[in-house]
């Protein structure tokens, strides 16, 4: 039976539920555009949350303050998920959560007034910390015992689904909730405008023109049910997680490597560990950043391990943006949609192949061929790769 | 469940204390006092001066252990490398932060690149040319013990040798914040990083085997959880020859020891406790259980348990 998914939370610049997200998936309906809620930065467009805190709040029925907001989005996402499960004496329930950015939406509002000596408030450095977020997430559950956070930058969602996975195998879980959540912030967006990778332009993954990212934000969470903890809970099982693989490039602390090695490592290993061939994989949903190093160096890697049969593949990030620690979890949700639909979704904005490896991604919604397995891959900095296999449950 | 054992053949730590390079360090350490400093080995001894030039502090310490580790062990890899971080690359986070604030135009990226939690686990890869599995937990003042569970896990799940580590810097403005906040701060707020191998089987150099790790959040602990911890390890408080412990001493113990003064304070803080238990289970003086009782935040609860390598 493995590892079951039973339910699953996604909020993103295309909605705020599974089901807005999956009609904008469906009718090519892009989040990105020019910022409205996050003021005073320096990006032209971003895949932001419609939504503004207090909004988020309001909903969430979260009463401080003082509460990030990717804590926000995680709750969001985290308590689609969690659905109306049942907290249990029995079913030792856990949650792993992941985020690059923690609080610091909050923490550069304290630092700007803290650096023009403007009256500083310091209780807004109470969310900073990256396990923070996650524990607002989990006193709002009310889930208590394992909580953790991962941080691997843009691979740290899928890494959070690979260690619940671990978790309930090894038997130390026997439920868990998993995911990532980041909200946009100034600090990131300078960030990858330093990089210069930041597009001022909507990002074009896999296209030859590319050039560079647009970042977004929100959360994706699932829950993951071992044997014992269905047969308790009840819970109807959705896919099966059943490959995943973590491997570092060793190359270079930000770009990836021209050979794609560490993507390749991760890749392979994740569809081995799945116990299927290379040819029952039927949709990549690939990370496809739109930066030119990270979309070549992926493209090396898929062709490293397919050879001339790469699957059908595409990136879901012009439709969301780059959401960093969320990317690998809003991404897994979207490759579950993919086998519960029998969905290929397309990738936006792109018109001609990358001119050393000719690769043509999906680029129309095409529905009605059977979807029974999906890689999703994320890779990030620090050469940090991994790899995910959601399978159809059987 | 009885689970394959688990040896520590590898320890380092750069801290306030003369730690890094000094077998038998626990025998003779005092309570750090308000002007203590961090004790810089040579860095330029394990890492290439142009590289250094860019590194701050966290990144040096934990790359310098690191290495450390791996030739302790006398293994060429390590098959994992995973660490905890409380409060990850605050030098590098503060530096870009101010740059992206008061500089117009285009802004240097290194500290931006530098300030990602992983940077640690990434440089650490970069450094010995390492294409495992690659972890970085962060879970406020658990995270070293999350890391050390995930260790403990891939050895379980055939992993040789697993590189696990924990690191945290201190920068000036932590100290205005703590005030601020009204932390209390009784012991000096520090930097440190240690790292240990964990290994499947005993190559001859282990110095302590790791029973068992637990971690609890979200709630405020009672004494029936240590109780239940010891139980599931079939021991109870009385086979504790010591406790490090950040609070109150745990009755019952043989000797009680708080490590927080001799540590200072730093989120994962528990890994200098880590390397103190398995530097006196490595001088052998009759010390043959040591329990790490870590409540550094009063709704987090980290245990760990070391027994002395079986003659």
């Amino acid at each position: 039976m493995g590892v079951c998914i039973t339910g699953i939370g996604v909020v993103s610049a295309i909605g705020m539920s599974v089901d807005e997200n999956l009609n904008a998936l469906r009718e090519g309906r892009s989040g990105i555009g020019p910022l409205h809620y996050l003021q005073g930065t320096r990006a032209g467009l971003a895949g932001e949350v419609k939504a503004s805190n207090d909004e988020l709040r309001t909903a969430l029925g979260v009463g401080t303050e003082y509460v990030s907001r990717t804590s926000l989005l995680g709750l969001q996402a985290a308590r689609e998920a969690w659905g109306d499960s049942k907290r249990s004496g029995v079913i030792r329930t856990g949650i792993i959560s992941s985020t690059s950015v923690g609080g610091m939406d909050r923490s550069e509002v304290f630092y700007k007034d803290y650096l023009a000596q403007h009256n500083p408030d310091y209780r807004l450095l109470t969310t900073h910390d990256s396990g923070s977020t996650t524990e607002r997430i989990a006193k709002e559950l009310g889930i208590t015992g394992y909580i953790n956070t991962l941080s691997t930058a843009c691979s740290s969602g899928v890494n959070a689904i690979m260690l619940g996975a671990r978790l309930i195998l090894q038997g130390a879980l026997d439920r868990v909730l998993v995911g990532g959540t980041d909200a946009l912030s100034g600090f990131t967006i300078d960030g990858f405008r330093s990089l210069m990778i930041y597009d001022d332009q909507w990002c074009r993954p896999f296209d030859e023109s590319r050039a560079g990212l647009n970042l977004g934000e929100g959360a994706g969470f699932l829950l993951l049910e071992g044997e014992k903890s269905l047969e308790l809970s009840g819970s109807k099982p959705i896919c099966n997680v059943s490959g995943w693989a973590n491997a570092a490039d060793a190359y270079h602390q930000t770009a990836s490597s021209p050979d794609g090695k560490g993507a390749t490592l991760a890749i392979a290993n994740a569809i081995r560990r799945a116990g299927i061939g290379l040819d029952q994989i039927s949709y990549v949903n690939a990370h496809g950043t739109g930066t030119k190093n990270n979309d070549h160096s992926e493209s090396v890697a898929l062709w490293n391990v397919f050879g001339d049969h790469v699957p059908p593949f595409s990136s879901t990030k012009a439709f969301t943006g780059h959401t960093l620690a969320a990317a690998g979890a809003i991404e897994a949700v979207f490759s579950v949609l993919a086998i519960r639909h029998n969905l290929l979704f397309p990738n936006l904005n792109y018109r001609t192949p990358i001119a050393e490896t000719g690769l043509v991604p999906v680029t129309r919604l095409e529905i009605g061929a059977e979807v029974n397995a999906v890689l999703s891959n994320s890779f990030g900095f620090g050469g940090n790769n991994s790899s995910l296999v959601l399978t159809k449950y059987e | 469940m009885s689970k394959p054992a688990l040896y520590l053949s590898a320890a380092s730590t750069i801290s306030h204390q003369p730690t890094f390079g000094h077998a038998g360090f626990s025998a003779a350490l005092v309570p750090l006092d308000a002007a203590s400093a961090l004790i810089s080995p040579d860095y330029k001894a394990y890492i290439d001066a142009g590289l250094l030039r860019r590194m701050s502090k966290i990144l040096r310490m934990s790359v310098a252990c690191a290495k450390d580790c791996v030739v302790q062990a006398g293994i060429e890899q390590p098959d994992a490398i995973v660490v905890g971080t409380g409060l990850g690359c605050l030098q590098d986070t503060e530096k870009f932060l101010n740059t992206a604030l008061t500089v117009e135009g285009l802004l240097p990226p290194t500290s931006f690149i530098q300030s990602t939690h992983n940077t640690m686990a990434g440089q650490i890869s970069l450094s010995l040319g390492n294409h495992g599995y690659n972890m970085t937990h962060t879970q406020n003042t658990l995270s070293f013990e999350h890391a050390l569970f995930d260790a403990a896990m891939l050895v379980r799940e055939g992993d040789s040798h697993v590189l696990v580590g924990a690191a945290d810097e201190h920068i000036d403005i932590l100290n205005d914040i703590a005030d601020r906040l009204a932390f209390e701060t009784p012991v000096p707020l520090t930097s440190a990083a240690s790292f240990f191998i964990l290994s499947g089987t005993n190559a001859g150099n282990a110095a302590a085997r790791l029973a068992d790790v637990y971690t609890s959040g979200g709630a405020e602990y009672g004494q029936e959880e240590i109780d239940a911890f010891l139980d599931r390890n079939g021991m109870q408080i009385g086979d504790i020859d010591l406790v490090l412990h950040t609070g109150n001493p745990l009755s019952g113990a043989r000797q009680n020891t708080g490590y927080l003064p001799l540590a200072g304070i730093y989120p994962t803080a528990s890994a200098f406790a880590l390397h103190y238990a398995v530097d006196v289970l490595a001088a052998n003086g009759g010390v043959r259980n040591v329990l790490i009782v870590n409540a550094l935040r009063k709704t987090n609860l980290g245990l760990t348990l070391l027994k002395a390598v079986e003659a």
